[in-house]
Formats: structure tokens, sequence, C-alpha cells
């Protein structure tokens, strides 16, 4: 609908009735509507041709369910900031397990009014409860009877509740109907064993787990971590270095902890709560485990500056808080009188700092494989831990032979095609060959070392390889390879550059 | 005489902005490491200047050690370029000798852990570091890093990070060509980091360019001919390839001349051998010196070619 410009003279006109269809049982049906909407009569569950028959200037927006997800998920972040325990409820809900969180907002009314205030300023209508189970606290926000309930008035809360409170499913809902049970408190009373042998075990496991007699397990979004801190600020912070200032702040009170623990860290989180409800995480790992505060901040430093574009601080951050996410013990070193740094300690600094920035396949160490096709035979891998490293050097690596590397320093990715002139058949060395659009005259060639394919990674059919080293007029040395036996292919096969030589 | 007062004046003022402008951002390890001696403009007076006399590897050829004035400085930049990029295998080979007698000369708790970084167009271009072939030319392999950043500015930013720290005993910088980013304050940069440090970093360039830098020492390596396979009587064998032989040549030191060295790297010995030209190739030298040129010859910067460009048409 356009509004034109007389708004502007006259009241801003009110936008229609909104409501938003999807496909349900092969009709067009309503599945969420606004309170205009509700008022004029539709419901949700209607058919839209019908909806629209009562109601003609209706808006009609088809359903998202994964935007609506979206917007739940970023809601529990938002909700990290009163509990690490966010669990979602279906399309439309989220549990907070506040326990021990109360004391840090005043009380329990000054926390649900201030979670209620916050999210309306962020344009959204919440109704929430808070009882002492998941089911209680449901089923009052769900049927509106009051925002507290004290564990001994559960009953009293329940009673007046229809069925449906209980979160059961329809069918025993209709089934209790039939017989004329209609409410919580018709059912309390009843005795306790023809109802789960007529009605099934569901009814009396969601009445338990209401009434608070059965514990109910909320399973969180995100997993809970071993030690966090955080800081609230009266006023959002936007600039880098007061982010990296806080930070290390947090770090520093982290300390005392570790030590207690005698741990250190392996994986941080900072998540960084944006005013307008945003939340960032941002993890940055160690390559060992470290608890020193300096070193925490200048992990952050490098990890601002590479994330620099997707970090959006609009108005602010007011909530910064360092996580733990993952420990490990950490060996208290005394240093000794030469004053020598210790080397395996500022060696897994420098990695930090480079992977903090780089990401984590940045730096790599050398790996050798019982392999003896030439490209599985060495590989890299990330480095993740440095003890790693300083194992495998401590063991040491003989040299092979007396004899010149068979073995070239550098090796292609991928072979590339060479076209060899005059190779002596079936099995000698090319007389010239062209690579990378030059001829090259073979002034001295070793070989053929014949390395056949591994059957049982690439099948019966692979092809062998028979490898030279050749050398050129001016003393080039290169690694060919010729792809497959003159007998054995049909077509004559085809040469590759495989390496280079020193 | 008043005119000299005056220049020696102003020469002074310019020495020490910039030192000034140096000093902004160096941390507190190089400023003691340079107080002697602001930015390093100063005549070399005593030995302690300029890295000269700092702890140098001797690379066991005489005649290129008294060229280098010891050997080649521990400390500092060393810059090691090929003409083609065909040619960087040898080159690797000579900076992965030097990298192995720097492993060999230092030995500390951790072993020796040498640092590669690749820009990874080079790394590309010219083939990717091969495990066996490393460990069978002598380097230890277990505490060896390799990184392969994307841009230059990358490898740039992680070889200084990793110069401020006196961990490595070598680092490998592998560049391609001459990069604009590369210049003049950058290798100045790393260069005096590296001497505070006492860490020899080794730049590793792929087809470039003769270039101004502030590398202490720089050799333009090719390949040639190896001697062949030799037999337990002393002889060789026929038409094998054996140890790798360098063409070597110092294009920048100390020393006026720029001469050329054949040497052979023997993986096992760990050692460098000196190959005399008349035991590689009797008659390849001609016979008349005066046609040489310096090796510094035909380097950019010159005169242009004179001469009009013509319009061919095109051979095909």
């Amino acid at each position: 609908m356009k509004w034109g410009a007389s708004w502007l003279s006259r009241k801003r006109p009110d936008h229609p009735p909104l409501v938003f269809v999807d496909r349900i049982q092969n009709a067009m049906r309503i599945v969420a509507l606004d309170a205009r909407a509700e008022k004029s009569g539709l419901k949700r569950g209607q058919g839209l041709a019908e909806a629209r028959a009562m109601c003609p200037d209706i808006e009609i927006i088809p359903a998202d369910p994964v935007a609506d997800r979206a917007l739940l998920t970023s809601l529990a972040d938002w909700c990290d900031r009163y509990t690490p325990l966010v669990a979602l409820d279906g399309e439309n809900g989220l549990y907070l397990d506040i326990t021990g969180c109360v004391h840090l907002h005043g009380s329990e009314k000054a926390l649900l009014n201030d979670i209620l205030s916050r999210l309306s300023g962020l344009g959204i209508e919440a109704r929430g409860a808070l009882a002492s189970s998941a089911g209680l606290s449901w089923a009052m926000a769900h049927y509106r009877s009051g925002d507290i309930a004290a564990p001994q008035e559960a009953e009293e809360v329940l009673s007046p509740l229809p069925l449906a409170a209980l979160r059961l499913p329809l069918e025993v809902i209709q089934t209790l109907a039939r017989v004329g049970l209609k409410t919580v408190g018709d059912i309390i009373t009843l005795p306790r064993a023809p109802l789960a042998r007529r009605f099934g075990p569901s009814v009396l496991l969601r009445l338990d787990q209401a009434l608070g007699f059965e514990d109910e397990p909320l399973s969180p979004r995100l997993p809970v971590a071993s030690l966090s801190v955080e800081r609230r600020l009266a006023s959002p912070i936007q600039d880098e270095d007061d982010i990296l200032e806080l930070t290390l702040q947090l770090a520093k009170s982290l300390r005392q902890r570790f030590e207690e623990r005698e741990e250190g860290g392996r994986l941080f989180e900072l998540v960084l709560f944006r005013v307008d409800g945003r939340v960032f995480r941002i993890r940055a790992a160690t390559s060992a485990a470290s608890r020193d505060p300096e070193r925490i901040s200048a992990l952050y430093r490098e990890r601002l500056q590479a994330i620099h574009d997707d970090l959006d601080v609009g108005y602010g951050f007011e909530i910064l808080r360092l996580c733990v996410l993952k420990t490990e013990h950490y060996a208290v070193v005394q240093e000794d009188f030469s004053g020598a740094s210790d080397t395996g300690r500022s060696l897994s600094a420098f990695a930090d700092r480079v992977m903090a920035r780089f990401g984590p396949e940045s730096l790599s160490t050398l790996i050798l494989q019982e392999s003896h096709v030439p490209e599985r035979a060495a590989a890299f891998l990330p480095v993740s831990d440095m003890s790693r490293l300083s194992a495998a050097e401590k063991t040491g690596t003989p040299i092979s032979a007396a004899l010149p590397s068979t073995r070239p320093l550098r090796l292609f990715r991928h072979p590339e095609r060479v076209d060899a002139i005059a190779a002596e058949l079936p099995e000698g060395a090319p007389a010239s060959f062209k690579w990378r659009r030059t001829t090259y005259q073979v002034a001295r060639a070793e070989g053929p070392e014949r390395i056949a394919g591994e059957w049982w990674v690439d099948g019966e059919d692979a092809l062998t390889r028979d490898y030279f080293r050749v050398e050129d007029a001016d003393g080039r040395r290169f690694w060919l390879f010729r792809d497959g036996l003159y007998s054995q292919a049909a077509v004559s096969p085809k040469w590759f550059m495989h390496g280079i030589f020193a | 005489m008043g005119q000299s007062t005056m220049t020696r004046e102003r020469l002074f003022a310019l020495r020490e902005t910039i030192s000034r402008l140096e000093n902004e951002n160096v941390p507190g390890l190089l400023k003691t490491a340079r107080k002697g001696n602001p930015a390093g403009f100063g005549q070399i007076t005593s030995k302690q200047e300029e890295g000269v006399s700092g702890p140098v590897l001797s690379l066991g050829i005489d005649a290129l050690d008294a060229i280098l004035q010891g050997g080649l400085p521990l400390g500092g930049l060393t810059e090691v370029r090929t003409v083609e990029t065909r040619d960087a295998g040898a080159a690797l080979g000579f900076v992965l000798a030097l990298a192995v007698l720097c492993q060999s000369g230092r030995q500390s708790q951790l072993g020796s852990p040498i640092l590669w970084i690749g820009q990874g167009m080079a790394a590309s271009e010219a083939g990717h570091p091969y495990g066996r072939g490393l460990e069978a030319y002598g380097l230890n392999t277990g505490c060896c890093l390799f990184s392969s950043p994307r841009t230059v500015l990358d490898a740039l930013w992680i070889a200084e990070a990793a110069l401020s720290l006196p961990v490595f005993t070598a680092i490998i910088l592998e560049v391609r060509g001459n990069p604009a980013q590369f210049g003049l304050n950058e290798s100045r940069r790393l260069h005096l980091r590296a001497r505070a440090g006492k860490v020899p970093i080794l730049l590793l360039r792929q087809a470039g360019a003769e270039e101004a830098s502030s590398a202490a020492v720089r050799f333009l390596v090719a390949p040639a001919q190896t001697t062949g396979r030799p037999l337990p009587d002393g002889s060789v064998l026929a038409g094998s390839i054996g140890n790798p032989v360098f063409h070597v040549t110092v294009e920048k030191s100390r020393a006026f001349a720029s001469p050329a060295f054949l040497m052979e790297w023997n993986s096992h010995a760990r050692r460098f051998r000196h190959i005399l030209p008349e035991t590689a190739a009797p008659f390849s030298e001609p016979a008349y010196p005066l046609a040489e040129f310096p090796a510094s010859a035909g380097g950019p910067g010159g005169t242009d070619e004179m001469g009009r460009v013509l319009a061919f048409q095109k051979a095909s």
C-alpha cells in the first residue's frame, strides 16, 4: 500500500491488518496475525480466501520460518546477558534458567520487568513468567495468569487453566474433553493410576513437571563456559582501543581464578552485546594454555584487526564478557637467572598472534607419512598444538642417505603437462621437452624410478609412473614422470613435470 | 670553509630527523641496539657497526668468506635472487643450504626452529616445499613452521612479528618479483629488526630485478651443471646427476669486486665445496678476460635504450 504525500498534512495512516500465510495441508492458511487483524475477527488457521472475504484490505505476507528462527536465535543470544542457560522452545518461546542469577538483578520481579521492558524497547511484544518449574512458567506465560509464582502456589495457579496449558498433545486433550475433563484442576484431584491407564503416561508426566514433582531438563543452546567474567557499562563504547582495554581488565580478573584451578585457557570467547540487541562472539584460540592478561589482550588486538569489517560497532557495546571455553593444565615454570626467555612460550605466543590474524590454517608444520606416492609422503598440518611440534623435534630425523637426494625440494601441487620429444622407447627419458612454452634440452637423465599407484587408495587400474631426474643444458634439475607404461595404455602415455631439484 | 660547515650542519639535522622518524615505532630492544649510531648513517669507525663484526656464519669457502668479511652475517637481511622463475629450485637450494648451516651452528633447547614464509603466488608458481626433499637436503623439518600468506603485506607482517622474538634460527621470506609494497623502507625495517634481534632473514626473490634494498649482502643464484655421482675409486659416474651445484654471484657486499663462485652442496656433510673453474669446465672460460662485464652491469637505472621503435608486422 502506498501512503502518498498527504500523510504529511493529515494524520499518518494506519497500516492495514497484517497476516502471515503459509501452505498448510494444501491450502493457504493464516499462521500469524497482528492485533488489528485479530480485532477484525480473523483467527489463526483460517483459510486465506475466507479471511480476504471478511476483510478485503488485509496485507498478506508469506511466512518465513527460517527468518523467524533466526530472530528467535538472536533473541536467545541477547538473553545471554541474564543467564548462560538459554533454551529455545518451539518457534516462539525461550526458556531462561535463572538459577543463581537473580541476586545480580535485585529481585525476581526486577529481573522479569527488566527483560520485558528491554524487549518492548527492541520492538518485540513478549509475555513472560517466572516460576519454579519450566512447565509452570510456560503455562503462566501462555495463559496470562500472573507473572511470578512460588513453588507452593503451583496447584492454585494451575487449577483454573485449561488442559492445553500442560503442553499435552492435541489428541489427548480432545480425549480428556470428551469425558468432561477440561481444566487442570479437574485432573489434579483424580486418582493417578486410572488416569495413566486410560490416557497414557504423558498426562501425569506433564502434570508432575508443571507442579515441580518431576525434573525437566532444559537443553541450553550453547555450552556453558567454564569461566566467564563480564563488565556492564553505563554508557556504550565504540572505540576498538576501549574494547581492548576492557578485555585486558577482564583477563586480569580471570587470572586469579586460573591460578586457583591451576589451569590456563586454550580457547577464549569475547561476547560483545550491542545496544540494539545484536550479539557478537569473537573466538580466539591459543596454541598452548595461557593465562597472561597481556597476551590474551594482544590476541584480541589481532582478531579485531582481522575481522575489522565484519564487526559493525553501530551505537556501541554495553556489555563485554570474556569466556573461557576450553582450559588445560598450566605448568608454572620458574625462570632461571640467566634471564633467557623460554623459547617454547615465545614460539607459541608468535603462533597465536599469526593464527589470530590470519586464521588457524595460516601456520603449518610438515609431517612425513608412510606412502610411496610422492605427493602423499609429505603433508602440511596446521599448528594447533605447540607441544606436538617440540615433541617431533626431540626425536630428530636421521639423514636418509649419503647419496644425492632423489626427491625434489619443490613439488607442484598439480603436476604440469609436459610435451616430451623423442623419448627413448619403451622406458627412457626424453631427449628434450617443452614446459611452460619453453624447450629444454636434456643433458643428463637418471631413471626410471618406477612408482606404482596405491591400489588400496586409487583402485586397481591406477597408472604406474616412471620418474626421471633430468638436468638440462644450463644445469636446471627437474623431476619428470610418464603417467603409465607404453605397454599398459592404449594411447601413448603423457608426461608431467612434478618437481624441481636444487 | 663556511660552506662546508653549513653543509655539515644540514647533514646532521637530516640525520637527526631520520633517526627520530625511525625510532618512533620501534620497540625498546631496537632503540638500545642503535643508540650508538643513530639511523645507521654514521661512518663505520668501530667494528660494532652495521652488524659486520657481529656473529657471522662461515660458509666454508675461504674466498667467499673473505669477500663477506668473515661469513654470512647472522642478524640482518640477506637477499638471494634469481633472474627467472625456473631457477627458483637452485635459489631455494642455496637458501636452504644457508638455513641448514644456521641450524647446525645454533642449537637451543627447542632445537632450532626455522620459519618459512612463502607468498602464496610464489609457491604456486614454483612449487610448494616438499618435506621428503627438505629432509634429504639436510634440513631438520621437525621444528620448521611454514606459512603461506596471500599478499606481500601479510608476509611482511608475519616476518616482522617473527623477528620481534629471538626464537627462530633463520627466517626464509619468499616473494615473487619486485612488489611495490616491499620497497626500500620495508627492507630497511626488516633489516634493522633482524640486526637487533640477531636473527638472519633470508629473502628469496624469484624472478626479481636488481633493486636498491637494505640487505647487507645480495646473491644472484643460477643453476649450474653437476659434477656427477662420485664412485668409490674417486672417479665420476658418467652421465649421472650428482650433488647440486650453484653459480653464485655476490652482487652486493662490502667488497669492491662482485665475483662469482661455483658451489656444490653436500647434504650429507652439510657443507659447501668450492668447485674451481678449471675442474668444472676446463675450456668454457673465455681466454680473453676483457670481454667480462661486472655482474651488476645491465641493471635498471642505466641509460634507456636508444634509437627508434619500429612497428614490424607480425611474423605469423
